[in-house]
C-alpha cells in the first residue's frame, strides 16, 4: 500500500459521509483507519454519528477519558425581569416568549448565540451551561493497528437532546488535540446541518453507496453538498453486484472517481454483525481498502 | 385515525423497505395514507412509485451577509460571532474585506448591531427545503427535502406531517403510515412523538443493537409505545439471540422476523408497478410471506 502523500508535517482529513443511511460508512471508517494505521500513519477516527455512534463496538479503545459536552442556553432571573418583550424581538430562533410577567425560554430553540444576555436592559438575561452530550477517547490497542495507531473519538449525543452539531464539533476538537497525520471522519447520514458540522474543512470526501435507487437518489444529494463545500469526492460502491448501470452512468457524468467496488457478499455481513474487523477476515479486504487510500492519496494531492 | 411510525436509530435496517410493504398489505384493508418524514434522503416516494402533485418551499432561519463595498475591515464581527462563521480577510490578497462562511452561519444576528460601519451586515431568509405532496398506488404520500446543510429538519418533519394528517383527514384515511429517519436527534423526535405506535426496525449487529437501545429510551422519554421487528434475522444467529434478550429485558414485544431477502427490493418494485400482493406472496417471496405476518402483528396491535 502506498504511503505517497503523508510526507511528515502534512494533515489530512478524510470524511466518510452517505446521504442514506446503512450503506456502509461504519464499515469503510473502522476498517479504512485500521489499513491506514498499518502503513505507519498515525491516524485519528472520529465518530461524528453521534446519535448513533458505532466505531467503538468495532474498534474498543483500551481505556478511555470522558468530557461532557455543554451549550451556553438563555435562562431568565424573574426578579429582575420586567416582561418588556426586547429579549424576544432579538432572538432569531422563537426560543424566547412573554408569557404574563415573565419571559419563558424554550431550552431546544435556543442557539446560545447571546443576543438576548446583551439586549437585556435589567440584566435579567444571563447564560447557563446546558449538558447536551459527551465525547470518549482514547487510544486503540497498539496490535490492532501497529505500527500507526488509531486514537479513536466518539461523540455521543444524550438521548432527548437535538444539538448533533455541537456534539460533532466537540468531538472534532477533541481530535484536533491529537494532531493526527490523518484524521477519520465518520459522519452521520443525511445532509442537515449535522453531516456539513461532520465534513465542513475536510480534505477529501468519501461517499460510501449502494447500487439500488434510493441509494443513487441520495448519493445525488450528497454530491451536491460536496459540491457546493468544494471538497473533491470519490465513491465505495458497496455490496456490489446485482448491477450498477445507473450509478456508472451517475458517477461517470458527474467525474466522481470509483475509489473500490466492494461486492455483496454475506460472510462481509456475518462478520460484521458480530462486531468483528472484516480486514482481517476476508481476503479481498486489504486490496479493497489499499485501492480506497491510494485513491484518496491521489485525489488529494491533485488538488494541491 | 391512527399513526403508525417506523424508526431504526442505526440507518438502512429496512425502515422504508417495511413501511411500503406495509403500506401495500394494508392498503385494501382500510384508507391510507402514508408520510416520509426522512426529510434527508427521502426515499419512500421511490419505493411507492409516488406521483408528486404539489410543491411547496419551505422557509425559515436566515444567513448573514457582508457587503464588501462598505465592510471596512475592523473585524467587530469575528468577535461577536460564537459560531465561527465570520471568514478573516484573506492575507495573501490586497483586501480587508471580512466575509460569512453560510455553512457556519446559524442565523442569530448578532454581528448586525455589532458592526461598526451600519448597514454593511444584512440578514438573509434561507429557503429551509421543500413539502410535497403525491399520489401513490396505496393512498396519499406528504414527504420532504431539507436543503442541504439546513438545520430545521424538525421543523420541515412536522410540515410533513402536517400535511399528511390534513390529506389523510380529506381522503378519510383511518391509518397514517410513517418512515421514519435514521438516528435519535432532533428530526426522529419530530417523527414519533405523538404516534399511536413505534415500530422499532432492528437487525442481528452489534450497530443495530447498540442504536435499539438508544431509540428505545428516547420512545419511553416521549411516551411512545414500541414493538420490535428483527430484519435480515438469520444474518446472526448470536446476534438474533441478543436482540431477543434485549427486547424482553425492556419488556417489550418482538414482534416478527423477517429472513435476509436480497428479493424484497425487486418484490418493491413489482408491487410499486401494480402487481398485487396476492400474486407475489403466491410465488412465495420469502420477505413478503414473513413481512405479511408482521404487518398482520402491527394491525392487531393498533386495534
Amino acid at each position: 500500500m502506498a504511503v505517497h502523500g503523508m510526507l511528515p508535517g502534512r494533515r489530512l482529513k478524510i470524511a466518510i459521509a452517505s446521504g442514506k443511511g446503512g450503506t456502509g460508512k461504519t464499515f469503510v471508517a473502522t476498517n479504512l483507519a485500521v489499513a491506514i494505521a498499518r502503513t505507519g500513519t498515525p491516524t485519528a477516527l472520529v465518530d461524528c454519528d453521534v446519535e448513533a455512534p458505532n466505531d467503538a463496538l468495532f474498534l474498543p479503545p483500551a481505556a478511555t477519558e470522558m468530557h461532557a459536552v455543554s451549550v451556553p442556553v438563555a435562562s431568565v432571573n424573574p426578579e429582575a425581569c420586567t416582561a418588556c418583550g426586547d429579549c424576544r424581538d432579538v432572538c432569531a430562533y422563537g426560543a424566547l416568549r412573554v408569557l404574563g410577567k415573565s419571559v419563558v425560554v424554550f431550552a431546544e430553540l435556543c442557539h446560545g448565540c447571546g443576543r438576548c444576555t446583551d439586549a437585556c436592559s435589567t440584566g435579567a438575561m444571563s447564560e447557563v451551561s446546558h449538558r447536551v452530550g459527551e465525547v470518549e477517547s482514547g487510544a486503540v490497542p497498539r496490535d490492532f493497528a501497529d505500527p500507526g495507531g488509531i486514537q479513536l473519538v466518539t461523540g455521543r449525543l444524550d438521548i432527548g437532546d437535538v444539538k448533533a452539531p455541537n456534539v460533532i464539533k466537540a468531538a472534532r476538537r477533541r481530535a484536533e488535540v491529537y494532531s493526527r497525520s490523518v484524521t477519520i471522519l465518520d459522519a452521520p447520514p443525511g445532509v442537515a446541518c449535522s453531516a456539513v458540522a461532520a465534513v465542513h474543512g475536510a480534505g477529501m470526501l468519501v461517499l460510501v453507496t449502494e447500487p439500488t435507487a434510493f441509494g443513487l437518489h441520495d448519493l445525488d444529494l450528497m454530491v451536491q453538498l460536496g459540491s457546493d463545500l468544494g471538497i473533491p469526492m470519490g465513491v465505495v460502491i458497496n455490496r456490489d453486484g446485482a448491477g450498477s448501470a445507473d450509478l456508472d452512468r451517475y458517477l461517470a457524468d458527474h467525474e466522481i472517481p470509483i475509489l473500490a467496488r466492494i461486492p455483496f457478499d454475506r460472510s462481509v455481513a456475518e462478520v460484521y454483525a458480530e462486531g468483528g474487523l472484516v480486514l482481517d477476515v476476508h481476503p479481498d479486504a486489504p486490496g479493497w481498502f489499499a485501492d480506497i487510500w491510494d485513491g484518496i492519496a491521489r485525489l488529494t494531492l491533485e488538488e494541491e | 385515525m391512527k399513526t403508525v411510525v417506523f424508526a431504526s436509530g442505526k440507518g438502512g435496517t429496512g425502515k422504508t423497505t417495511l413501511t411500503a410493504v406495509a403500506a401495500h398489505l394494508l392498503a385494501p384493508a382500510g384508507r391510507l395514507a402514508v408520510a416520509d418524514c426522512d426529510v434527508e434522503a427521502s426515499n419512500l416516494p421511490i419505493a411507492l412509485s409516488a406521483v408528486t402533485t404539489s410543491s411547496e418551499s419551505f422557509s425559515g432561519g436566515a444567513v448573514a451577509v457582508i457587503d464588501p463595498e462598505l465592510c471596512h475591515g475592523c473585524g467587530v464581527c469575528l468577535r461577536a460571532c460564537r459560531f465561527d462563521a465570520i471568514i478573516r480577510p484573506d492575507r495573501n490578497q490586497a483586501s480587508s474585506v471580512f466575509s460569512v462562511d453560510p455553512w457556519l452561519c446559524e442565523g442569530c444576528g448578532a454581528c448586525v448591531p455589532k458592526c461598526s460601519y451600519g448597514g454593511s451586515i444584512t440578514m438573509h431568509e434561507r429557503t429551509a427545503g421543500q413539502v410535497f405532496s403525491g399520489t401513490s398506488a396505496v393512498g396519499p404520500i406528504s414527504f420532504g427535502q431539507l436543503g442541504p446543510g439546513e438545520d430545521l429538519s424538525g421543523k420541515l418533519v412536522t410540515e410533513v406531517r402536517t400535511r399528511a394528517k390534513a390529506m389523510a383527514e380529506e381522503s378519510g384515511a383511518e391509518l397514517l403510515l410513517i418512515d421514519g429517519p435514521p438516528g435519535i436527534g432532533c428530526p426522529v423526535i419530530a417523527a414519533i412523538t405523538n404516534t399511536d405506535l413505534l415500530v422499532a426496525v432492528t437487525e442481528p449487529t452489534v450497530s443495530g443493537e447498540s442504536d435499539l437501545l438508544r431509540l428505545i429510551a428516547l420512545a419511553r422519554r416521549l411516551g411512545v409505545s414500541v414493538a420490535v421487528v428483527l430484519n435480515k434475522a438469520d444474518l446472526s444467529v448470536s446476534g438474533a439471540g441478543r436482540i431477543r434478550r434485549l427486547v424482553a429485558a425492556e419488556g417489550l414485544d418482538l414482534i416478527g422476523a423477517i429472513p435476509f431477502d436480497p428479493t424484497l427490493a425487486r418484490t418493491l418494485d413489482r408491487l410499486a408497478g401494480g402487481a398485487s400482493a396476492d400474486t407475489l406472496l403466491a410465488e412465495d417471496a420469502p420477505g413478503l410471506l414473513a413481512a405479511r405476518d408482521v404487518v398482520a402483528a402491527i394491525a392487531a396491535r393498533i386495534g
